[in-house]
């Protein structure tokens, strides 16, 4: 069974719970947050990603400075807002209930 | 042998072959195309533009200074497809927004300004202004270069002050473009890659690189002055035969009591005055005509559009004021110290114009708005007037 394609819907819902917590790790710029999706199931592109991130600067989950790189441009580095790390903390407590329910279901 | 095209990608050039601009440019439309009810088009654009100059700067060298045909592909399949919006419903159908298969009215929560790309206002953009980004949201509302707003503003100031006062009803009325989606709203769709490649096509770069010309930049310089110094003495020489027109005038109407009147001095503030008044009820009629479409509930004429009865508006209220004008201006020519009495003059005529706008927009909230729909309108008679041009 393909579970790559079966999945697909629920990858993409959960790639924003996944941003909120690599950002929430460390301050990362686009690159950086491609580079740890890649080795996982969620390995996604730029063309995904800046949509998304604007989607949630928008709703005030996260927020952005300038920096300066040493090989090219300044950089968007990508931080969490108090309202993000609630937002993690929340969607943290659903998933750990969504995991409980998938467990306990048909186990009598 | 391939040729190569230069383009602009985040404020560096970059040359691709031709190919591969064609894919790139491709890549950029439909990445516009998608991101068209995104409230944060200009700035998703623009990180894409950054990521895919990121990406062509690694594939350089000094050796190696053009980007391919085939990598431009492997970058923007790297790139991947633009989501129109992540995390929103995933129904990519060619019907858009509209009812979820589960009956649900999908709301984008930003983006309930309306359908389609943002419509156009006018605001004031700080981000690279003079003074308080006037000119420059003006600017980017038509789309052209500030520089010449600004020139206009100036060259207007000469006019009896207009473009001062202008400029400060501009500046308290319109509000600034804060939030992304306002600074998109300021300027319209944003310029995006295919834009500089298009004019990097069409040489529009080709005239900066000889600006740079120290010695074409003096000649220009010189021929502007030039140019303004004997536009200037022309001003002045026109003026003095006024006055002196006025002067012999009044010689023979009053004789010998002199140039100048004894009651000259109460006149004057008197008519400024007036002139003022006359200003503001043109601006209320303005206002109500804007908001209402009618003139203080006097309703239009059918099929006059309201930006012709602004026109005429605009040249009654120029001619009712000629004679006023036209009399204060014999007193600073007949009274000695013109200058002076000009400032004086001028200063009483804008601080009654000031006082009584900003009254009026603080406590009628239609005055505001009303100054807000002159970009549309002024939109509506450039269009009005291009049907009937083509139908003529």
């Amino acid at each position: 069974m393909d579970f790559n394609e079966k999945f697909a819907a629920l990858r993409k819902g959960l790639l924003e719970f996944l941003l909120l917590q690599i950002i929430a790790a460390d301050k990362v710029y686009v690159a950086d947050i491609l580079r740890q999706l890649s080795e996982t199931e969620f390995a996604t592109q730029e063309g995904t990603l800046y949509p998304l991130l604007s989607k949630m600067r928008r709703e005030g989950l996260l927020d952005y400075e300038w920096k300066e790189s040493e090989t090219g441009p300044p950089r968007k580095y990508y931080q969490l807002t108090p309202k993000g790390r609630d937002h993690l903390r929340d969607t943290l407590q659903y998933w750990a209930q969504i995991n409980e329910t998938v467990k306990r279901l048909g186990q009598k | 042998m391939n040729k190569v095209i230069t383009i602009n990608l985040a404020g560096n050039a970059y040359q691709l072959e031709e190919a591969g601009y064609d894919t790139l440019h491709e890549y950029l439309d439909s990445a516009a195309d998608r991101l068209e009810r995104n409230p944060d088009r200009a700035e998703i654009l623009s990180d894409i533009e950054r990521a895919i100059a990121d990406k062509f700067r690694a594939l350089l060298s000094s050796q190696k200074n053009v980007v391919e045909t085939k990598e431009v592909a492997s970058v923007i399949a790297e790139m991947g497809p633009i989501e129109a919006d992540s995390g929103e419903a995933a129904n990519p159908g060619p019907s858009g927004a509209g009812e979820a298969p589960g009956g649900i009215k999908m709301e984008d929560p930003a983006n309930t300004a309306g359908p389609g790309p943002v419509p156009r206002r006018l605001y004031r953009i700080y981000d690279g202004a003079m003074i308080s980004g006037v000119c420059n949201g003006i600017a980017a509302y038509f789309n052209i270069d500030p520089t010449f707003v600004r020139l206009g503003f100036v060259l207007l100031t000469f006019l009896w002050g207009t473009g001062l006062l202008v400029y400060i009803v501009i500046a308290i009325v319109v509000p600034e473009a804060r939030s992304p989606e306002e600074k998109s709203a300021a300027s319209g769709p944003p310029p995006t890659a295919q834009d500089f490649i298009r004019r990097a096509k069409e040489g529009y770069y080709e005239a900066m690189k000889h600006f740079p010309d120290k010695a074409a930049r003096r000649d220009w310089n010189r021929k502007f002055k030039r140019e303004m110094r004997g536009w200037r003495m022309s001003f002045d020489q026109q003026m003095r035969a006024h006055a002196e027109q006025y002067r012999q005038n009044w010689h023979r109407y009053w004789g010998g009591h002199g140039p100048v009147h004894p009651g000259m001095g109460f006149t004057l503030p008197f008519l400024s005055l007036l002139h003022g008044a006359m200003t503001v009820v043109f601006i209320c009629a303005l206002v109500s005509l804007l908001h209402t479409s009618a003139l203080f509930g006097l309703a239009l004429p059918p099929k006059v559009p309201v930006w012709l009865a602004a026109v005429v508006l605009f040249m009654t209220y120029g001619i009712l004021s000629a004679p006023l004008k036209a009399a204060r201006r014999v007193f600073y020519w007949g009274y000695g110290a013109w200058p002076l009495m000009y400032l004086v003059d001028a200063t009483i005529w804008i601080a009654v114009v000031v006082v009584l706008v900003w009254l009026g927009m603080h406590f009628f909230p239609d005055v505001r708005e009303a100054i807000h729909t002159i970009p549309a309108l002024a939109q509506q008679a450039a269009h009005d007037i291009q049907s009937w041009w083509k139908n003529k």
